[in-house]
């Protein structure tokens, strides 16, 4: 099914679309006030995408004992076979020795594989509801609401994207609606303070953490190797894991510049950021975080307000 | 200009070509804010904008064994939470100051502690004064934009993240102890001092770190407190708010207004616009 072409949406879906009454998912106080700003629901509209999933992807034995001495050597046969995205990092031991048991290398890298399948469930999901709303010659989209949740086992995930197409009588119909997760009031004062709502912007970062040992050490709580001393890759106890903390704060500055690229000169209102983690193996995370938030653009320069008065109310 | 006027200003923006985004206040690039409309508004009204998401999240490790064959507080626990905390408020800094920040608002606290590490996550919104040049780098607080315009209309002024935290193995009753107090409601006096002190040293840490960034006082602390692993008798403790200090030379008063609502809090509405939908 093309997100793009209207006349593949499902039969049911284009009947719906075509007549009889209109339906609407605002509560009855944001469709008052949708219709106080003059936006007339025109019908709830929604989109679904349902992925073959899988958090993982087989990387084999990266990092310990010889399996690490040719991923670091010869550029490996055990790392990821798709590529790193804009991130990854490698960590060596200062130890010295081999063994089975002894992480020799450790990586940082983006999970890309991962974050262009949340791409596409999600982007097929909002195109599809942005679709609907097309159908019905709306202006946009209001009130989205954009799930992700798992379905049948744990191998498929469905994508749902569904909010209320609204037509503004009065003013040009945009050649794709805007769409907001905002609605009723919060959508008015966005519009009132010069901002006009674009388009969810959504986007989820993932970067997986194969330790290396001082990293292993660290997360298992050993101190082993405290014998040679920080500075040679003792680990003493307690103190920062620099390992996990560079991947944290890869996975959340890849969300935000993958949000800001989508941005142009316009803003990110309301954003939420969620994060994840799914611990693989001892010493092998893999961190997640998602970035939502409606792009909105100034199109009037910001009246300036009289300093709020602050009340006390007596009910 | 009404409501409805301006929402087909709005709707002729968006389809308008995408090359005129922005450019009304002269926005070099996007700006993303986790603020709500509400807020946004507030602090604009009081001469600030939001610039940036921005983040701090530090994991520091704790070694194997601390948690076992003691009672009392677990001290690497502690330690390992001031250095988690003092660390990723420094990222959280460095972020706001690169965005071109001059202090972070509504800083969410995630803490979760784990038999081998404690991790703290600090999410806040990046704001500068509107329309200044240069931005100084001044505070990071929890507090909300409406806490911060009533604090700094109050002549208060926002400092810095305050946090401590006790990690306490709550000590067992001694077979002798245990047979004497069968059967009677009585204090134990061991659980009682045990978690006394432990939230003491919590408060006692806090302040401390207030006192280091020379706060006057520390407003709206949090105090959280649960078990800190799967045994009921490893408990923590972790107490944070925003160190403030005095910037005018005394406190002002806000005077609020005193308002009677007369109005229940769902939104009245005019039934003829539902007619004039609808015959549409």
């Amino acid at each position: 099914m093309a997100a793009t072409a209207g006349d593949e949406l499902p039969e049911a879906a284009t009947r719906r679309l075509a007549g009889g009454a209109w339906s609407s998912g605002l509560s009855v106080a944001d469709f008052a006030s949708c219709l106080d700003m003059g936006m007339e629901p025109v019908g709830y509209v929604q989109g679904y995408a349902v992925l073959q999933w899988s958090w993982f992807m087989a990387t084999g034995g990266f990092g310990t004992g010889l399996g690490a001495g040719l991923a670091g050597i010869g550029g490996g046969w055990s790392r990821p076979s798709q590529g790193h995205g804009q991130y990854v990092e490698q960590w060596q031991c200062p130890h010295g020795f081999v063994s089975a048991e002894h992480r020799m290398y450790g990586a940082n890298y983006e999970l890309t594989w991962l974050e262009q399948s949340w791409a596409m469930g999600w982007g097929l999901a909002t195109s599809r509801m942005v679709e609907e709303a097309k159908q019905l010659g709306a202006s946009g989209v209001v009130g989205v609401v954009d799930p992700m949740r798992p379905l049948v086992g744990g191998s498929t995930v469905e994508f749902r994207a569904s909010g209320t197409a609204v037509v503004v009588p009065d003013a040009p119909r945009p050649a794709t609606p805007f769409s907001t997760y905002l609605s009723g009031q919060r959508l008015a004062k966005l519009i009132e303070a010069g901002f006009a709502p674009v388009a969810v912007v959504a986007t989820l970062s993932a970067v997986r953490m194969l330790g290396y040992c001082i990293t292993h050490y660290q997360l298992a709580g050993s101190t082993a190797g405290s014998w040679y001393g920080a500075g040679a890759g003792g680990v003493s106890g307690v103190g920062p894991v620099d390992q996990v903390n560079r991947a944290e704060a890869a996975a959340r500055r890849l969300a935000r510049e993958r949000v800001r690229a989508q941005l142009g000169t316009d803003i990110l209102h309301g954003a939420t950021l969620e994060r994840s983690e799914r611990e693989i193996g001892e010493g092998d995370l893999s961190i997640q975080c998602t970035l939502k938030g409606t792009r909105a653009r100034r199109f009037k320069d910001f009246d300036p307000l009289p300093d709020a008065t602050p009340v006390v109310r007596l009910a | 200009m009404t409501l409805r006027d301006e929402v087909c200003q709005a709707v002729t923006a968006v389809a308008s070509p995408a090359h005129a985004a922005g450019d009304a206040a002269g926005v070099a690039r996007g700006t993303t804010s986790d603020l709500t409309i509400d807020e946004t508004l507030l602090l604009h009204s009081a001469g600030w904008e939001p610039v940036d998401l921005v983040f701090g999240i530090s994991w520091w490790s704790i070694p194997w064994g601390v948690w076992q064959w003691t009672t009392g507080e677990v001290q690497e626990a502690s330690a390992a939470f001031t250095g988690a905390v003092s660390h990723a408020a420094k990222q959280l800094r460095q972020s706001c100051e690169q965005s071109g920040g001059s202090g972070v608002l509504g800083v969410e606290v995630g803490v979760r502690v784990s038999s081998h590490h404690v991790s703290i996550e600090l999410t806040g919104t990046a704001v500068r004064r509107a329309g200044a040049d240069a931005h100084r780098f001044e505070f990071v607080s929890d507090l909300s934009a409406r806490d911060f315009v009533l604090l700094t209309r109050a002549g208060w002024w926002p400092l810095g993240l305050a946090a401590g935290a006790s990690f306490v193995i709550a000590p067992r009753r001694t077979a002798r102890e245990w047979a004497a107090q069968q059967g009677q409601n009585v204090e134990l006096p061991n659980l009682t001092q045990a978690l006394y002190l432990a939230r003491e040293r919590a408060m006692e840490r806090m302040q401390q770190s207030g006192a280091a960034m020379k706060a006057e006082g520390i407003v709206a602390v949090k105090l959280r407190e649960g078990k800190a692993s799967s045994s009921a008798r490893v408990i923590q403790f972790v107490a944070i708010g925003t160190g403030v200090r005095l910037r005018t030379s005394t406190h002002r008063s806000v005077s609020p207004e005193m308002v009677v609502p007369l109005d229940e809090q769902v939104r009245a509405f005019d039934v003829r616009s539902l007619r004039s939908a609808s015959a549409e």
